[in-house]
């Protein structure tokens, strides 16, 4: 008999895509948090990025640029574990696909239709998260406000920022709503209505916070 | 006033049709136009339509107070109780009528919910087991603590109507998913002081991607159960209970 009896498998996958979720959610934001650092000039970008690659344990202060590369693979197998957890939700047969469509059109449900955006934007992730990581993880001594200008706006990787942006904060949002709601945090229906009105109101925060970031590295690009 | 104005409005009635019994029929949806009186129901509307219009109609009902839950059907879209919906709700005057998706179509807007319930029920139980197999009708009852019957008699309200399990993409996508009737009357006898059945016991029949742990939390039941059970609590308080019982 393995670690976890077998019957039990299904409430630990349960789990540990709530968990999962919950870990990569608050990643997210505070990822966010940090590299909106830029937002206040490029010395403080530069603090932080320094300060992430431990730069405070070096004596030249040059630091450890593949602690980030750890933290991208660390974020990597989390997002993974994330992916095939989930999967056993998805309508992945044809059946499936057309029972949902069918559902779609013929009862109208908000929560229904936010699930549906949830499981949309969770697909786009899966397909451009792992570029992300690899660009990051790859070359984590570029990460600093002439680095990351360079990336974004030279070498055109905005062009997978932006929808990554887009997505990740819909998706994260709702993720951690449903997950509240799932395990009862939402006593009745009030405070589940209240929720749901916060994380609105984190999705927009972050992504126009997402936005000006990307648009206050233009100016350290073209050098 | 003149007889003119008295007149109520013209509804216009969208009515799926469609008789699996008949060779050749196929599903389509037939228009009918009633004139609306005060305090009409879309249930007393069909009666109307039956009576006047159309005798090969069908759809159920028996109690016409929202008891029975045998009226259910999707109206403009919301899985609910037809004689619990007012037609002054639609000030368009346009409704639409679907047959509850997710169950055997008996014909028009008729569907075997009893089928269901009754396969769910053998299924998981959905009785009391007595703590004690020694059965003694002469023995007193233990009093039940006011606290827990009227939390007893909460979940108790449930009509069958089969509204939660059309609402419920999961149960749509997944046939063999349990949706929100057999969850909450679970957790009725889990809640229950005289069940004698333990949290393993209850997990072997919801804890697994048909019970709780397939439930998405898209809260299609909670939304329009027409008798506000609150299945969003119940649900997470029985995965909670399911969940402690993995350490």
């Amino acid at each position: 008999m393995g670690i976890i009896n077998r019957s039990k498998l299904s409430g630990w996958l349960d789990i540990s895509q709530s968990v999962s979720g919950v870990v990569l959610a608050i990643f997210l934001w505070t990822h966010l948090i940090l590299v909106s650092s830029i937002l206040l000039g490029a010395e403080a970008m530069t603090w932080v990025a320094k300060t992430m690659e431990l730069s405070f344990l070096t004596a030249d202060g040059h630091g450890y640029p593949w602690v980030v590369t750890i933290i991208a693979m660390v974020i990597a197998v989390i997002a993974l574990i994330h992916v095939l957890v989930a999967a056993h939700k998805m309508p992945l047969n044809l059946r499936q696909q057309r029972a949902l469509k069918q559902q779609l059109n013929v009862v109208s449900h908000g929560d229904t239709r936010l699930w549906v955006w949830q499981a949309a934007t969770g697909v786009v992730i899966f397909l451009l998260l792992p570029v992300h990581l690899w660009l990051i993880g790859a070359a984590p001594e570029t990460i600093g406000p002439y680095g990351s200008a360079d990336r974004i706006w030279q070498q055109g990787v905005w062009l997978l920022y932006l929808p990554l942006l887009l997505c990740v904060e819909l998706h994260a949002a709702i993720g951690m709503y449903r997950v509240a709601v799932k395990w009862g945090a939402a006593r009745d229906l009030n405070s589940r209505s209240r929720m749901k009105k916060i994380k609105s109101i984190i999705s927009v925060i972050f992504i126009l916070v997402g936005i000006a970031s990307l648009l206050a590295f233009l100016p350290y690009a073209n050098v | 006033m003149s007889q003119e104005a008295k007149k109520g409005r013209m509804l216009t009635f969208n009515i799926f049709r469609y008789d699996p019994q008949e060779p050749g029929d196929k599903p389509k949806m037939v228009k009918y136009q009633l004139e609306e009186t005060p305090g009409m129901t879309v249930f007393i509307a069909l009666n109307r339509l039956r009576e006047e219009q159309d005798t090969s109609l069908q759809f159920d009902f028996v109690c016409r107070a929202g008891i029975c839950g045998s009226c259910a059907m999707v109206i403009n879209g919301f899985p609910t109780l037809a004689c619990r919906t007012l037609t002054t709700k639609y000030p368009k005057g346009d409704i639409m009528l679907m047959p509850l998706p997710g169950f055997e179509l008996i014909g028009d807007l008729s569907v075997n919910t009893g089928k269901f319930m009754r396969e769910l029920a053998e299924r998981l139980k959905l009785w009391l087991h007595p703590i004690s197999d020694d059965i003694d009708v002469h023995r007193l009852e233990a009093p039940m603590d006011p606290a827990e019957a009227a939390k007893l008699y909460e979940l108790e309200r449930c009509v069958e109507c089969g509204v939660c399990v059309s609402a419920c993409a999961t149960a749509q996508m997944r046939d063999t998913f349990v949706g929100a009737v057999g969850m909450m009357k679970l957790a009725r006898f889990e809640l229950d002081s005289r069940d004698g059945r333990e949290l393993e016991d209850f997990y072997h029949v919801i804890g697994n991607q048909d019970g709780v742990f397939g439930c998405m939390t898209l809260l299609g039941c909670q939304d329009n159960c027409p008798k506000d059970l609150p299945h969003m609590q119940q649900i997470a308080y029985l995965r909670r209970k399911m969940a402690v019982t993995l350490v």
